[in-house]
């Protein structure tokens, strides 16, 4: 391109395709930097994946052991809770590595698993559960 | 002005830089588009001239000024002619650091020696086919004799037809080119000759440290098994020490295959049969990568190409892939079937199994092109060994 010549984009699926291009370079690299990039569309690094695969498993975890617990009667008076129970417990898990289907749905359970911690994390139940070290490491790795 | 991919033969230009024989090398005993440079025409300031050039060739060695020339002028490929009367030690002495030790495979080397070729060749891992072998020693028949060859190259017929059929086209391509041209063969038609070498220094600075990287930490004398896919006329042997490297290639035009194992005979190289399965035991390999090969097949070629070099890597080992992610929308006859890297990761991920962990992503811009085109995406192999 001449220096004296601004660029003027004249194909839109190039730019489309370029951008694509440097968006994953952009996630892939803060992803080693370890700065997990808010990501969206059907491509992610592995490393982002891996994340909210743990995700997924720390939230279903979670759900099962205050579902099992004594208080799981009282949880389940809640709507919300019932409601996560039937979509992490009691539904069939969405397979499939790299789809976009799954990816939105183990980042729906990213954000349910940092709701339900911020939920747990105050009071009055916050200080009793952070004695737990099981409940510190969650909320240091999520919150 | 920008020279693209498409903008070949119109701007086909050799400039012959005479120096000292100016006198006896003249424009009109050339063929038509040669021009010869002076001594006067290669003045720093003039130099951004030969940015315009296909090709330069150098007849007077000892005046050219390379120290001057910038990395966009270095992007012309360069025929080179080597001095009479002097041996490979005197030679890479003087020459080494100015140009011997940074002609590529781009890069031409005109001499009457074959001697002193061979040991130049060894030394700085040329190709056979880099050579432009003279019969004859003055200058003015040098330079016809050169200009006659290259304007032969770009005058080689090549079939481009209607319909684009991946196996089909490159055969035919390497039986066009591969033994006279083989630098030609690598690239759809439309490229020209400083463009491909631009594209190649490029890709190099891009995979030059991922091979690094990719053979780790191991000891010089536990030998690198390296597979390329679509190996062509074996332009990445030269980046690969033979020493500690042991190269295999592969590619479906027989042609190509006969052209490396002429140029690199201390590679191995064999034909890809039309079904792709490559003929290699599970995990043979520490590495296996592809340069610009993918994006000429579709989807079915591509998912069956990235399951074999899968199968033949070791766990640990190294996948790479160096491909074009961005491209014009397909049409009739067109060579490339356009595949954006999301989707493509997606196929890594569906031909692998998700047995891959993503290592190393890179855009690559080349020079002429507004566009940000190739990645670099580098993978290793997750897996236990079932191989021991």
């Amino acid at each position: 391109m001449p220096d004296n010549e601004f660029y003027t984009p004249d194909d839109i699926d190039l730019l489309r395709m370029e951008n694509e291009l440097l968006t994953f370079e952009v996630r892939f690299l803060k992803a080693r930097l370890g700065q997990p990039a808010k990501i969206t569309g059907s491509s992610t690094s592995l490393n982002r994946l891996a994340y909210l695969e743990d995700a997924e498993r720390d939230l279903v975890l979670l759900l099962r052991r205050l579902s099992g617990s004594p208080v799981g009667p009282v949880l389940r008076r809640s709507q919300r809770f019932r409601t996560l129970e039937q979509k992490y417990i009691h539904s069939p898990r969405l397979q499939g590595s790299s789809s976009p289907e799954r990816l939105a749905y183990l980042e729906e359970a990213e954000r349910d698993l940092i709701l339900l911690l911020r939920r747990m994390s105050s009071k009055p139940f916050g200080g009793v559960l952070r004695r737990r070290k099981a409940f510190r490491t969650l909320e240091q790795r999520y919150l | 002005m920008i020279r693209t991919p498409e903008d070949t033969t119109a701007s086909l230009r050799t400039l012959v830089y005479a120096g000292r024989f100016t006198d006896k090398v003249s424009s009109a005993e050339l063929p038509e588009g040669c021009k010869v440079l002076t001594d006067w025409d290669v003045l720093p300031y003039q130099l951004a001239a030969l940015e315009r050039a296909t090709t330069l060739v150098v007849l007077d060695l000892f005046s050219f000024p390379f120290e001057s020339m910038t990395r966009g002028q270095w992007d012309v490929p360069l025929v080179v002619t080597l001095p009479a009367g002097f041996d490979a030690p005197f030679l890479s002495a003087v020459f080494e650091e100015a140009v011997l030790g940074r002609l590529g495979f781009f890069d031409r080397v005109a001499t009457a020696d074959r001697d002193l070729w061979e040991e130049l060749r060894l030394r700085y891992r040329w190709a056979g086919s880099q050579r432009i072998e003279l019969h004859c020693s003055p200058p003015d028949e040098a330079a016809a004799k050169i200009c006659g060859r290259l304007e032969e190259e770009a005058a080689t017929p090549i079939s481009s037809g209607e319909d684009y059929e991946t196996i089909r086209y490159w055969r035919g391509r390497g039986d066009a080119l591969a033994s006279s041209a083989p630098q030609g063969a690598i690239h759809v038609a439309h490229h020209d000759p400083a463009f491909d070498k631009a594209v190649f220094r490029v890709q190099s600075e891009a995979l030059g440290p991922q091979f690094v990287a990719a053979r780790g930490a191991r000891a010089e004398d536990v030998p690198f098994e390296v597979l390329e896919v679509g190996v062509g006329v074996g332009r990445w042997a030269s980046k690969l020490d033979p020493a500690n490297t042991r190269l295999t290639g592969l590619d479906v035009s027989e042609s190509m295959i006969q052209a490396a194992r002429a140029d690199f005979p201390e590679g191995r190289f064999d034909l890809l049969e039309e079904d792709l399965l490559f003929p290699y035991a599970e995990e043979s390999f520490d590495l296996a990568f592809t340069v610009s090969v993918l994006h000429h097949n579709p989807a079915s070629a591509k998912r069956t190409l990235i399951s074999e070099m899968w199968r033949v890597t070791r766990p640990g080992g190294r996948l790479m892939f160096l491909e074009d992610f961005v491209s014009e929308k397909r049409t009739p006859g067109s060579p490339v079937y356009p595949m954006s890297i999301g989707r493509f990761v997606d196929l890594v991920f569906e031909a692998t199994a998700g047995r891959v962990v993503l290592e190393h992503v890179e855009a690559l811009r080349y020079p002429h092109d507004p566009f940000f085109r190739g990645g670099l995406l580098s993978l290793s192999k997750v897996g236990t060994p079932q191989v021991w």
